[in-house]
């Protein structure tokens, strides 16, 4: 199952989105949500923690400035590759 | 008489105050439907369903609670349609003078 | 959930009302896919039990008693309604709060859930 997350770190989304992650899942960052994706982000931490496979939006990334201090396990992908993504799995939830 | 701006361009009133028994014979007329007591029945339910759940039905749940206050001989779309041709949940939330049905396309 | 071998729909819905008209919107989506005789599920999940919370009146704020059409999701069918189990408790929600027929549900009977329907929107 693919989700989306798009919003901030202190948004109570992420705590939902978080308990319903498994390892088989994979997990797309965008807009607001590339700042999980950061180095030393504790809430990026515990979505590591999950097993999920993590992947974050270039343009967003690179928007927020996010993409030159990402923390190691976040996969960069462009619009293609979340194509891509949502080719592999069947389910998305979107989280925001 | 209701003048033609206490309505909407489809034909639904504006506020569901200005209804009555009366204004409701006014619509049922543009429609080209004379109220029988079995038009009546329907418009009633329909209010009471209105006051109940805060929403106009669809004709499914319409047929269902029907059902459950007429029986199973009036809860049906055939029945529904004789009364009121075309789209019953549609022209009779419109004459019960209650808003048009959000989930009716 | 027999109904996951047609094309099912899970609706989830994690925003409180009022002010937010995704409560809104994900009753709407519910109601007009069951309209349609589609199978489909409806999930409050965090905030959303918010929207469960008996005795509204939002007459004088001009929106729909969001509980009150929640109340009505039996008769399009609608038989059962999925409630988050710790944000029920978390908001003081107790059982007689909650519409005839929701289910309360913890974290593995959510994920059971999205697992069992083919396709999952979010609000």
């Amino acid at each position: 199952m693919l989700h989306t997350l798009n919003c901030s770190p202190e948004h109570p989304a992420l705590q939902d989105c978080l308990k319903l992650l498994r390892a088989e899942d994979a997990l797309l960052l965008l807009g607001d949500g590339v700042y999980l994706a950061l180095a030393q982000c504790s809430n990026g931490q515990a979505l590591q923690a999950t097993g999920a496979a993590l992947y974050v939006l270039e343009a967003d990334a690179r928007a927020a400035g996010v993409h030159a201090r990402l923390a190691l396990g976040f996969n960069v992908v462009d619009d293609a590759g979340f194509v891509a993504l949502t080719e592999r799995h069947a389910r998305q939830m979107a989280w925001y | 008489m209701l003048p033609a701006t206490a309505f909407d361009r489809e034909g639904f009133l504006k506020t569901r105050q200005a209804w009555s028994p009366a204004v409701a014979e006014q619509i049922a007329a543009g429609e080209q439907i004379e109220l029988s007591a079995a038009h009546w029945e329907i418009i009633t339910l329909l209010r009471a369903y209105y006051e109940q759940f805060d929403s106009s039905p669809a004709m499914r749940p319409l047929v269902k609670w029907v059902k459950i206050h007429l029986g199973a001989d009036c809860g049906r779309s055939v029945y529904l349609l004789s009364l009121f041709p075309g789209s019953p949940a549609k022209i009779a939330s419109k004459i019960a003078g209650l808003p048009k049905p959000d989930n009716c396309l | 959930m027999s109904a996951a071998a047609r094309k099912s729909v899970l609706v989830v819905t994690r925003h409180a009302q009022p002010g937010r008209s995704l409560a809104r919107a994900a009753l709407d989506t519910t109601l007009a896919t069951a309209a349609f005789d589609q199978p489909v599920n409806l999930l409050f999940l965090g905030a959303g039990v918010l929207q469960l919370i008996p005795h509204q009146d939002s007459s004088a704020v001009g929106v729909r008693n969001l509980r009150k059409v929640i109340d009505s999701m039996p008769l399009y069918d609608v038989e059962h309604c999925y409630v988050d189990t710790d944000a029920a408790q978390r908001h003081g929600l107790t059982t007689a709060d909650l519409p005839s027929g929701a289910i309360l549900v913890d974290v593995a009977a959510q994920r059971a859930l999205f697992d069992a329907h083919h396709h999952i929107l979010g609000f």
